[in-house]
């Protein structure tokens, strides 16, 4: 049987094994998921290093004028994302190995679901096929938040569901008036849903401008939505906070990035014109979200909010990268998807671990924890490092590639009407990466360095626990209820303890375990991997990224930009990909940018 | 009455000897479980010939060339699912109120599927209207039968007013019709309209328009369609989860169907006017059940208004019919609205049925559960039932890979295609793309509902949990039925979807009923 079908399957059998077995037990229930889950990588990575990548393609649902096949297929755009969803399924079961205390059949059968899902996101190469997964891992995800989420999960999970779903009816439209309009210019095929067949025929019989303007905004509603570009973002930071780590973790690894995939995949690949037309607006979009996602990053006193938003901000780039619409750009928004997932993946699931320990979210409730748990902190400081972009890890790579992109599309490949506007933009992503630095830096100084500070009654149940989960936690850690209001949000009262304090206190909290470790080791792998060798994963992606780059540089190079009033050049009316900024004028422009800088 | 009739008419009349038998010998042994079950066995048997007939319809067609009854796919079609749904409330319907009136219920029932059944094959006015009351004279029985307080009385009352208004109406639409074409045959009709209108200022052209209006208005009230909607949530609310199912599920399948033989089909050269009343219809249905539906807190006036949401996507599927068939371009040909509808009312059924079913089986004999709160930790104490509702909740949103999504995906690829042919080919066909829009944003807010069912059955805990588990196996197995249908469905939606189209197809072509039943006995044989 063909690998990726096999790969697309195992979670799902997994899930009829965890029901005819588990009976109930979370403990061999979180054995069958983990088992599962490592066969799966097994065969994702077999499908992702093998010398031609499978594909496989049997008809699904054919009656009168219909024909949704089973299409399958990876290629170097859905590569990674694909190995990548295989192996942060993997951290997101061990990350909840002990979380998870009720209902856990129910839990993991729900991540292997949307492990699920995801494979099937990255591989489908049917239209609706692609739209079937898309909207088939909101299912899981939104009963992973909602019964397993914090406090204010309900509305968390009803929010994600809502704020997507209505983004994706749009993208749906979209998806069949792209099918629907290529079966027209293109009738040789009669109706197909093939995203290959549709990008070749899209290539020679294009779409008119106003369709594809049109049809670039539908589907905009909904990958928008999942990127999630600013302003609409306002889903994400609840979702991430109120999910359980696992859940946190697949939705900042893999499932924003079906967005940017979304984007690549059909905005550009299909309709290039309408890419290049909105093209201005999605960049200073992308801009907005870099500086809005890490200022409200730095005014955060929660740690998961505080990733949340610097995700918002992080998706900026690799949006802004995107839409550089150049090979070197587009390659490092592609880098740059799979880097924010590994490091803001490990980031929630390091943060997970030390939420287990004292149930706190609060900076202000924490303080100097590298004595306490040394390897722990360790490990935060690394996905630390990779998060902001430190040389010789990943998201080095790809932030560098991104700003590279950005500023040849900004300064030598602008036309003249947009130069200062997108040189600004380049200019304030590279502050964006100043302040990147700084709110995690900050971060992780005020919750790792200083005098020790941790909430008196770590250990006790859930931080504002499950109104059901109360009982059986109490049960299981013998604690008192009532300590836990009485001092969960205390923090003044437990400076004391910081001060000059030579030897450790005592305490139950324990240092990484050798599952925790078997959890992040491998994504730190990858941090310094890709931060070295950044070419192993580019390579395999280039030639596809670049016939997409192909695309929607030659609408590019022939979009008719507005003419910058009076100063442009009589005669010279350039191809604008290749205008060349006036020596005098250049001044100007970077005086004009670096003042706008300044004013943001 | 010839042999031949009897032979076509052979399943309906099962239902209706079944139904009698169990009135008669239930009036000696009433309170037994076992009429239910005696019930089942007449709907199978009845599908068994149905199934069967195929074989033998060709030769029997000839014969009943001139006859009130279509031999044709939609007809095997229409009766196919009332059989199905019939199956799914005898089963919601075997532990009632009052057990002593169990065979007073099931046989209510078994009538009532008759009459759906005859409406579907009918293609004669008188038919298809004593098919029409068939269902509704024995939905004012169950409406009585189903509780004895106040609530329900007002309920049977509103509905048995509203009803007989909606016939009366329907009627009037009907003598039109027959001014107009000279016959009751629907395809006589078609014949002599498609010729009157050939001069479109007479006074045969105004009296289709209004015919069209009046039996839009009548049996919108059958799809409880705006603005005939008013009753639907006052009588569910105050009837039990079986007859409100019953009440969302019969006369829709019942109004589509008529609508799509008497509208859609036998009145050509009114496409427009049917146009613009559909699309009015369809978005005001659409707008006004899921906004409205958001603001319930009793499970069956909140369902009502949905139903009356899912009559508005119904409605589209018919607009798509009317712009495709009034325009001369080629490429609309092969669109085909009608499917798409026939396709969602199948799957609009399954989910609607099941989850009334489910709702019954959760309550007991003395309360049933009304409010959302009453479903409060659902998810924890029953959670097979919750996994099913959560099925019929996700499939009626119209998410995949549910029955419900390929449902939305067959009416809204008809309406973007009509949008995207361009006002040269189709009249008001920008319009389309605002009935599109508005459709998948509706489906986005009626999310928002079918999420707080949900949510509360599974994020939500409670010690005094209104939820007994007390309605039966005869309910949650009905559950459990259109749940696994609902997937299956959604995974494997090409025979569904085909058989729509080829219903579609031969109900269009009564011309060529043979040729359609001759491929009917085709597939037989291939089977």
């Amino acid at each position: 049987m063909n690998e990726l079908v096999v790969a697309i399957l195992l979670p799902l059998i997994g899930v009829g094994l965890i029901w005819a077995l588990a009976d109930g037990s979370r403990v061999v229930a979180r054995w069958i998921a983990l088992a599962v889950s490592l066969v799966t990588l097994y065969w994702a990575a077999k499908c992702v290093l093998a010398k031609t990548l499978p594909s496989y393609n049997i008809p699904w649902f054919t009656s009168t004028g219909v024909d949704i096949r089973f299409n399958l297929g990876l290629d170097g755009l859905s590569l990674w994302m694909f190995a990548l969803s295989a192996l942060l399924s993997v951290t997101a079961i061990l990350v909840s190995w002990e979380a998870i205390k009720e209902r856990g059949p129910l839990f993991y059968s729900l991540l292997l679901i949307l492990e699920s899902g995801m494979l099937g996101v990255f591989s489908a190469r049917d239209v609706l096929l692609f739209y079937v997964f898309f909207e088939f891992t909101l299912i899981p995800l939104f009963f992973l938040i909602g019964v397993w989420g914090s406090e204010d999960r309900r509305y968390a999970a009803v929010k994600f569901f809502l704020f997507t779903l209505a983004g994706s009816m749009l993208t749906f439209l979209g998806m069949l008036a792209i099918v629907l309009l290529h079966a027209d210019k293109n009738p040789e095929l009669g109706i197909t849903f093939s995203i290959p067949e549709i990008t070749a025929g899209l290539a020679k019989y294009p779409l008119s401008a106003t369709q594809q303007f049109w049809i670039f905004l539908a589907l905009f509603a909904g990958f928008a939505v999942k990127v999630p570009l600013f302003p609409l973002h306002t889903w994400l930071p609840l979702a991430h906070v109120q999910a359980p780590t696992a859940g946190s973790v697949l939705l900042a690894g893999i499932l924003l990035k079906i967005g940017t995939y979304g984007f690549l995949r059909f905005n550009m690949a299909m309709l290039p014109v309408g890419t290049v037309t909105c093209m201005p607006w999605v960049l200073w979009l992308s801009a907005g979200g870099i500086l809005y996602g890490a200022f409200v990053a730095l005014a955060q006193s929660d740690v998961k909010r505080l990733i949340a938003y610097s995700s918002v901000s992080h998706l900026g780039y690799c949006m802004l990268g995107l839409f550089a619409l150049n090979p070197l750009g587009m390659q490092g928004g592609v880098l740059q998807m799979i880097n924010h997932g590994i490091s803001t993946g490990g980031l929630f699931a390091t943060f997970g671990m030390i939420y287990e320990r004292y149930h706190t979210r609060e900076i202000r409730e924490l303080g100097g924890l590298a004595r306490r748990i040394p390897l722990l902190s360790l490990f935060m400081l690394l996905f630390t490092f990779s998060s902001i972009g430190l040389p010789g890890m990943n998201g080095f790579a790809g932030e560098f590639l991104i700003l590279l992109g950005m500023f040849q599309r900004g300064y030598a490949q602008a036309p003249a009407f947009y130069q200062w506007q997108w040189t600004a933009i380049a200019v304030l992503a590279v502050f964006g990466v100043v302040l990147g630095a700084w709110y995690m830096l900050w971060l992780y100084q005020r919750v790792f360095f200083g005098p020790l500070k941790e909430p008196a009654d770590h250990g006790a149940d859930d931080h504002g626990a499950h109104d059901h989960a109360a009982a059986d936690a109490h049960a299981a850690h013998g604690h008192d209820a009532h300590g836990h209001d009485a001092h969960g949000h205390d923090a003044s009262g437990h400076d004391d303890h910081g001060h000059g304090v030579a030897a450790l206190p005592p305490s139950s909290v324990r240092d990484m375990n050798a599952r925790e470790f078997w959890a992040l080791a491998p994504l730190v792998v990858l941090v310094f991997w890709i931060g070295v060798f950044p070419q192993t994963f580019l390579a395999p992606m280039q030639a596809d990224i670049n016939a997409v780059s192909t695309t929607v540089e030659s609408a590019y190079a022939a979009h008719e930009w507005p003419v910058k009033d009076s100063a442009v050049v009589a005669g010279s009316l350039p191809s604008p990909s290749v205008a060349q900024p006036q020596p005098a004028a250049l001044d100007a422009v970077a005086a004009e940018t670096l003042e706008f800088a300044r004013v943001e | 009455m010839s042999s031949d009739t009897v032979s076509i008419l052979l399943p309906e009349l099962i239902v209706v000897l079944t139904a009698t038998f169990i009135y008669v010998a239930g009036a000696f042994l009433p309170g037994k479980k076992f009429w239910g079950a005696l019930a089942l066995v007449g709907v199978a048997a009845a599908g068994f010939v149905l199934a069967g007939q195929s074989e033998k319809a060709a030769a029997v067609v000839a014969a009943n060339e001139a006859g009130p009854l279509a031999v044709d796919l939609m007809g095997r079609y229409v009766r196919g699912l009332a059989l199905l749904v019939g199956a799914i409330f005898v089963l919601a319907a075997a532990r009632p109120q009052n057990e002593s009136l169990i065979p007073e219920y099931v046989g209510t029932v078994l009538m009532a599927v008759a009459g759906l059944m005859l409406v579907g094959g009918a293609r004669e006015l008188t038919l298809l209207f004593l098919g029409l009351e068939l269902i509704s004279i024995p939905t004012y029985i169950l409406l009585y039968l189903g509780r004895r307080d106040g609530a329900s009385a007002e309920s049977a009352a509103k509905y048995f007013f509203l009803s007989v208004l909606s016939s009366a109406i329907t009627l009037y639409g009907f003598s039109y019709l027959y001014g107009v074409g000279g016959s009751t045959r629907l395809d006589i009709i078609q014949a002599a309209m498609a010729k009157a209108l050939v001069t479109p200022a007479t006074t045969g052209a105004l009296f289709a328009q209004l015919a069209l209006v009046l039996v839009f208005a009548g049996l919108g009230f059958k799809i409880a369609a705006v603005p005939f909607h008013f009753y639907a949530p006052d009588v569910y609310q105050g009837t039990t989860h079986t007859n409100a199912g019953l009440l969302a599920v019969l006369p829709k399948i019942a109004g589509i169907a008529a609508l799509v033989r008497i509208a859609s089909i036998a009145m050509p050269g009114v496409e427009e006017t049917g146009l613009r009343v559909t699309m009015i219809l369809a978005l005001l249905t659409m707008t006004l059940g899921n906004v409205v539906a958001l603001w319930q807190d009793n499970i069956r006036r909140m369902l009502a208004y949905s139903s009356i949401a899912h009559a508005g996507y119904m409605l589209v599927g018919l607009a798509v019919d009317f712009a495709a068939h009034k325009s001369d371009d080629p490429a609309l040909q092969d669109v085909d609205g009608i499917g798409a509808a026939l396709f969602y009312v199948a799957v609009y059924s399954l989910a609607t049925a099941g989850s009334f079913a489910a709702f019954a089986y959760l309550g007991s004999r003395d309360k049933q559960v009304d409010t959302i709160d009453d479903l409060a930790g659902v998810g924890g104490k029953f959670p097979a039932v919750a996994l099913a509702i959560a099925v019929f909740m996700f499939s009626l949103t119209g998410l995949p890979p549910l029955a419900g999504f390929w449902g939305k995906f067959a009416l809204f690829s008809g309406a973007v295609k009509v949008g995207l042919a361009g006002a040269e080919s189709v009249k008001l066909s920008s319009w389309f793309i605002v009935l599109s829009i508005v459709g998948v944003l509706n489906a986005a807010v009626s999310a928002a509902y079918y999420l707080r069912i949900i949510g509360v059955m599974y994020f939500r805990e409670s010690s005094t949990s209104a939820a007994r588990g007390e309605g039966g196996s005869g309910a949650r197995l009905a559950a459990f039925s259109c749940a696994l249908l609902v997937i299956a469905v959604g995974l494997a939606p090409s025979r569904l979807s085909q058989d729509s189209q080829d219903a579609a197809t031969s109900a269009r072509a009564p011309a060529k009923v043979s040729a359609a039943v001759a491929a009917v006995a085709q597939v037989g044989d291939a089977r």
